[in-house]
């Protein structure tokens, strides 16, 4: 790429980069920190358990993370989806320009395919 | 000038790339398939569940009012919201397609404007990008993965979520025990949605992917065909 090239054809590959990053990491959050807790509180645990944990203990701080961490975590995923559109906006905002100075040109090569193909 | 033919998966790919209004239709129609099972059976059963207090719609036995509505809500639930994710990703896939086809249709068109040309004046048409298998695969994981979420769910709902709903709230899941299947069956149930729904997004990362490097295929086309006009008007000046 150089000089000449538009900040949008430098810019969208990076927020494409930084959305999969931002959507991947949810996708690892969600499997190696929420699915075990979820599964170990709900799964090794009866609901009389559950529900007489105390303040401090190894349960109540499972059900702290399993209820803090989602607030955060979708949004985060929403966050990786508004980097791909705007990447996606920046790419199709460089068309019309493309489109104009294909035009220009082609109205200066046209008559002379018309005379060279003669 | 002839395009030279691509080879299978990617000629069959190329040949339904002209599909898109059918495939975008389809998403609609999966969205909206979503609206009205959300509409008329999943709302009408949580509504029908709340009717009555706690200690009733909880007590309730099995093949109860209570606890079918119950049990038809989460069924619904386990799978819904992956068909309403695969509709929106036939839609990303319609779009990916359509820009597929104006891209095609732009090379075509340079090729036909280059074959009025004399032979020797013929400027070297370079051949198709490589990107274009890249924006195809991503499109075919993306679509790929969203119907895997898709069956998962399905699956879901008629093992686990089912096995665990049809069941008495207060006589039969508050006093399952560790080592039961019940609790088996609620640790699956509490957890898969946490790596179910980031799954999901990773197919329609894929086809937004797809969509990004189809419009890179498309500008390269378009600023290639200004270059190679460009070329020969200076040469003919």
């Amino acid at each position: 790429m150089n000089e000449n090239t538009p900040y949008q054809l430098k810019l969208f590959p990076v927020l494409t980069i930084l959305g999969w990053i931002l959507i991947s990491l949810a996708l690892i959050i969600g499997l190696v920190i929420l699915t075990p807790t979820a599964a170990n509180y709900f799964g090794a645990n009866s609901k009389e358990v559950r529900d007489a944990a105390e303040a401090g203990s190894v349960l109540l701080s499972q059900l702290g993370v399993l209820a803090s961490i989602p607030l955060w975590l979708e949004p985060l995923i929403f966050l990786g989806v508004a980097f791909f559109i705007c990447g996606i906006a920046l790419e199709f905002s460089i068309i019309p320009s493309l489109v104009k100075q294909r035009g220009d040109v082609m109205s200066q090569a046209f008559p002379l395919i018309v005379k060279l193909g003669k | 000038m002839q395009e030279q033919k691509s080879s299978f998966p990617f000629s069959m790919v190329e040949r339904m790339m002209p599909w898109y209004p059918g495939i975008a239709v389809m998403g609609w129609a999966f969205v909206l398939i979503a609206f009205l099972l959300a509409l008329f059976v999943l709302s009408p059963s949580q509504a029908s569940f709340f009717s009555d207090a706690k200690a009733v719609r909880e007590g309730a036995g099995v093949g109860s009012a209570f606890v079918n509505a119950n049990f038809g809500s989460h069924v619904l639930e386990a799978w819904l919201p992956q068909l309403k994710f695969f509709g929106l990703g036939l839609g990303l896939l319609a779009i990916v397609m359509a820009l597929g086809t104006i891209a095609k249709r732009l090379r075509s068109m340079g090729m036909v404007i280059f074959s009025q040309l004399p032979e020797k004046m013929r400027p070297a048409v370079p051949p198709p990008p490589k990107r274009i298998r890249l924006f195809q695969l991503s499109a075919l994981m993306g679509i790929m993965v969203l119907m895997i979420v898709l069956i998962v769910g399905i699956i879901l709902a008629v093992s686990v979520v089912s096995g665990y709903w049809n069941n008495s709230i207060v006589n039969d899941l508050n006093p399952a025990q560790p080592g039961s299947t019940l609790l088996s069956q609620l640790s699956v149930i509490s957890s898969y949605a946490f790596w179910l729904n980031p799954l999901r997004m990773i197919g329609m990362a894929f086809l937004f992917t797809a969509i990004t490097v189809a419009l890179t295929v498309i500008i390269g086309t378009l600023r290639m065909q200004t270059k190679l006009l460009g070329g020969l008007v200076q040469k003919a000046g």
